[in-house]
């Protein structure tokens, strides 16, 4: 189930809220469990046996580390200890384990018989199932800090199954960390201000998912389709910031969307989003893209791994290995290593001096960020090489085919297009943010949350009018 | 940064706030969420209002019960398919049918072009063109959608002249996004292009109008048509209708649509224009979107086919595998052709040309053409 749908936003959200609200707080956290597992079960009715299943290994592992052992003082400081590693060790093997068998399996029994020239690994062919990469850093994250000690005691079994699962955040992220939010998690109150706040960050991101990304993402898809060897260089450019705009507003939304709901039920989820768009360097791109992600990856990976006190080669190899897995992280696919590794360069570069430079200047930074940042998107977003390569050249204007999408076309996308990249341009700047804070309280802006919740209600409907939610032919 | 600081500056702010009330929402009065009443209130009243928001939001159950109603008021109108003997004389069952597999009928498809030069000698007296079904072993459906045609319609037989591409300059094409794909990349300049994405046979001659290329203005067909006189009017329209209705509803459809333009387009040529498979990728049996169901609505569209004013034409055999799916090396999306692969249909097009019935300068044109005219 989409946030974004009407099953959603008419029969599982007010069904959920009453019932949630009517029963006593420490109640809550049993329906809010029972509900998320419907919410994932609609869409996945076997893999939410897989996420059940996730979560009652991880409990048991957690509680096992926090078992009191029996015994003589001397002895029962070792078996604890021994006992923690144990269960990182397992808990690490379990959760990497069914990521890797149901995301990466294929890929990886993929490029080995590709290297290999004959048929060494067979292919599952598994559906990868909804925001496995998400729950599984979760509960990977919740596994470590446990060991680390910074969870002092273990969760209670429905708290942990709340925290993995808790739709808000469950299919795609933020990527919260069980100490920020365990007092949530234990008791949190819902006021009338929480519940009101959080419909309005809700239908927030409703209208930058359904309004902004699902519009524009059609302009992308239109210069897809046309094939990505047929495009003049001002089409090329034009389909990237098209996905450029379509992958941030629809991420933000989501995520905002999260926020509001979390907001709805008591949580306070962190902020994924700081005006990517508006940084002056790549480095400071990754600060405000994903922040969750970021941080996931800086205090499990980088940190853990020497991080920068290691000199100047390990600090590398590690940027190398973050931004490796972060690639990877995102899809099973080589492109998304290019992608990861291309970030790795521009980061490694900015190290060396140029990211404090470019930081300093007013508009440069802004430019060489905005020029950059759509090439990655397409390395991000086309997954076969030939096309790849074929798209990038356009960029570039070294691959001179002819262009079969040229100015004509390109000034009638302008035309058809304009209102709509506009009002993306002036959503990427940090402006809207300050308005939504400036006037969500009051009758004016109270209105225009209306209209924009029913702009894109109508939307929706006339997309479940056609099955095909993203796509009109 | 400093918008992130006021933010945290304004939730604390909030947080003490609510603190102090400290109250659980079940003590605080409504008032305090004027949004969640607003919204509330707008739902309800609108659901009030408008059947088809309250149908769109109710649970499916309601849904249908409310379209079986619908269905079993339309069932009492004659069934479209047996139109499948008028158009079809020669096609009965029997003859062309036990065909079981799709990869027969695709040969058998090609075989029925290469008969064309017989059949164009035969027809061309007749000034009747014929338009086959092939038939195969229909596939067990369950989709209220749809179900399985269980026979393939052919392009009309008859004796096409070829044409150049001055064809097209009294030309109207009315269609969807394919209509768009072939307005962009197919070089038919001197046609009128009346489409859009997601236009749909229910929408095409309706009061919201559609999107008329060379202007990218929104046009209402509704005048259009009655103002200005066209030689051809080429018509593809179904695959944004595979998951609306169903194929009974999208049959008298465009009986009315073609009826309709036949009213105000005496004179034209009315082309109808099978919709293109998808890919094996994109084929979904799960859903409503495969080809099966675009089958379905093609020959039923076929049906509507006369062969002397009314032609239907199938291109899909430019595009498909043997098995019936889009070539996965012509398309990105398993939808549309890439921008190189129009040219393909524009030879197709300029290869089934009619002489149209009113415009004088275009019949001796093509008879001009006739005579340098076969492949």
């Amino acid at each position: 189930m989409l946030f974004s749908s009407v099953e959603f936003l008419f029969r599982f959200l007010p069904i959920f809220m009453i019932l949630y609200l009517l029963v006593r707080a420490k109640y809550r956290n049993i329906i809010l469990v029972a509900g998320s597992l419907i919410f994932y079960g609609v869409g996945e009715p076997y893999y939410v046996l897989l996420l059940i299943f996730s979560i009652l290994v991880n409990y048991a592992l957690c509680r096992y580390r926090f078992w009191e052992p029996k015994g003589p003082r001397t002895k029962r400081k070792r078996q604890a200890d021994r006992r923690r590693k144990r269960a990182l060790a397992i808990a690490l093997l379990f959760d990497l384990g069914i990521l890797f068998t149901f995301k990466y399996w294929d890929f990886a029994a993929g490029t080995i018989n590709r290297l290999a020239g004959r048929e060494y690994a067979p292919l599952l062919s598994l559906a990868l199932p909804l925001g496995i990469s998400f729950y599984m850093f979760q509960m990977i994250s919740c596994q470590i800090d446990c060991y680390r000690g910074t969870i002092k005691q273990p969760p209670g079994p429905i708290e942990f199954a709340a925290y993995v699962s808790m739709f808000p955040q469950l299919v795609a992220g933020p990527i919260v960390r069980y100490g920020e939010i365990k007092e949530q998690m234990r008791e949190r109150r819902v006021q009338a201000g929480d519940l009101e706040n959080g419909l309005k960050l809700f239908t927030a991101g409703l209208g930058l998912k359904v309004l902004l990304a699902n519009q524009i993402g059609t302009l992308w898809d239109t210069m897809m389709t046309a094939g990505a060897g047929n495009l003049s260089p001002a089409a090329a450019w034009l389909g990237a910031a098209a996905y450029s705009f379509q992958i941030y507003f629809d991420f933000w939304g989501y995520s905002v969307m999260a926020m509001g709901l979390g907001r709805m039920i008591g949580f306070r989820l962190p902020r994924n989003f700081e005006n990517p768009y508006a940084s002056k360097s790549i480095s400071d791109f990754w600060r405000r893209w994903h922040m969750t992600l970021g941080s996931w990856f800086k205090e499990y990976v980088y940190i853990p791994l020497g991080g920068n006190r290691k000199g100047r080669v390990r600090t590398l190899c590690n940027l190398l290995a973050v931004w490796t897995l972060t690639g990877l992280w995102h899809g099973a696919a080589w492109n998304f290593v290019l992608w990861g590794v291309s970030f790795f360069l521009l980061l490694a570069i900015e190290k060396l001096g140029l990211g404090r430079r470019l930081e300093r200047t007013k508009i440069l930074g802004h430019v060489y960020t905005l020029v950059l940042i759509p090439v990655t998107w397409v390395i991000f977003a086309v997954t076969d090489w030939e096309q790849l390569g074929a798209y990038l050249g356009n960029m570039l204007g070294i691959h001179s085919g002819g262009a079969m999408v040229g100015t004509a076309q390109v000034m009638r996308y302008l035309r058809e297009y304009g209102i709509l990249l506009a009002a993306c341009v002036l959503f990427a700047t940090p402006y809207p943010v300050r308005w939504y804070h400036k006037w969500k309280d009051r009758w004016f802006g109270l209105l225009i949350l209306l209209l924009i919740f029913w702009l894109s209600v109508r939307e929706l409907i006339a997309g479940s009018s056609n099955p095909f939610l993203y796509f009109r032919f | 940064m400093n918008t992130t600081e006021k933010d945290i500056e304004k939730d604390i702010e909030e947080n003490i706030e609510n603190g102090i009330a400290g109250k659980d929402i079940k003590k605080e009065a409504l008032y305090r969420c004027p949004y969640l009443l607003l919204l509330v209130v707008t739902v309800l009243g609108a659901m009030l209002c408008s059947d088809e928001l309250a149908s769109a939001i109710l649970p499916a159950g309601w849904k249908i019960a409310a379209e079986a109603v619908e269905a079993d008021g339309g069932a009492l109108v004659p069934e479209g398919f047996i139109s499948e003997e008028e158009t079809g004389e020669l096609a009965s069952e029997g003859e062309t049918g036990e065909l079981a597999s799709e990869g027969e009928i695709e040969k058998a498809a090609s075989e029925g072009e290469a008969q064309n030069g017989e059949v164009r000698q035969a027809s061309s007296a007749a000034r009747t063109g014929i338009t086959r079904f092939v038939s195969y072993e229909p596939r067990q459906t369950d989709s209220p959608y749809y179900s399985d045609a269980g026979r393939v319609a052919m392009t009309t037989e008859y004796a096409y002249t070829i044409e150049n591409t001055s064809y097209f300059n009294d030309a109207a094409f009315l269609g969807d996004s394919r209509t768009l794909g072939i307005s962009d990349y197919a070089g038919l300049d001197g046609a009128d292009f009346y489409c859009e994405n997601g236009m749909t046979i229910f929408k095409i001659l309706g009061e919201e109008g559609v999107t008329e290329q060379r202007t990218g203005k929104k046009v209402n067909l509704n005048q259009v048509l009655r103002e200005k006189q066209y030689g051809k009017i080429y018509l593809m329209l179904g695959m944004n209708e595979l998951g609306y209705g169903n194929t009974q509803m999208y049959l008298e459809q465009y009986r009315e649509v073609v009826e309709q333009i036949r009213q105000w387009q005496p004179e034209a040529v009315i082309y109808i224009m099978a919709n293109l498979h998808v890919s094996r990728e994109k084929d979904d049996l799960e859903s409503e979107f495969n080809n099966i169901n675009i089958n379905d609505k093609n020959a039923a569209s076929a049906t509507l086919a006369n062969g002397t004013d009314i032609f239907y034409l199938d291109s899909n055999p430019l595009f498909t595998d043997e098995d019936g799916f889009l070539k996965e090396d012509y398309t990105f999306d398993g939808v549309h052709l890439y921008a190189q692969h129009y040219e393909m249909w524009r030879q197709f097009l300029l290869k089934h040309g009619v002489e149209g019935t009113g415009t004088p300068d275009a019949a001796q044109g093509t008879e001009e053409y006739t005579k340098t005219g076969t492949e």
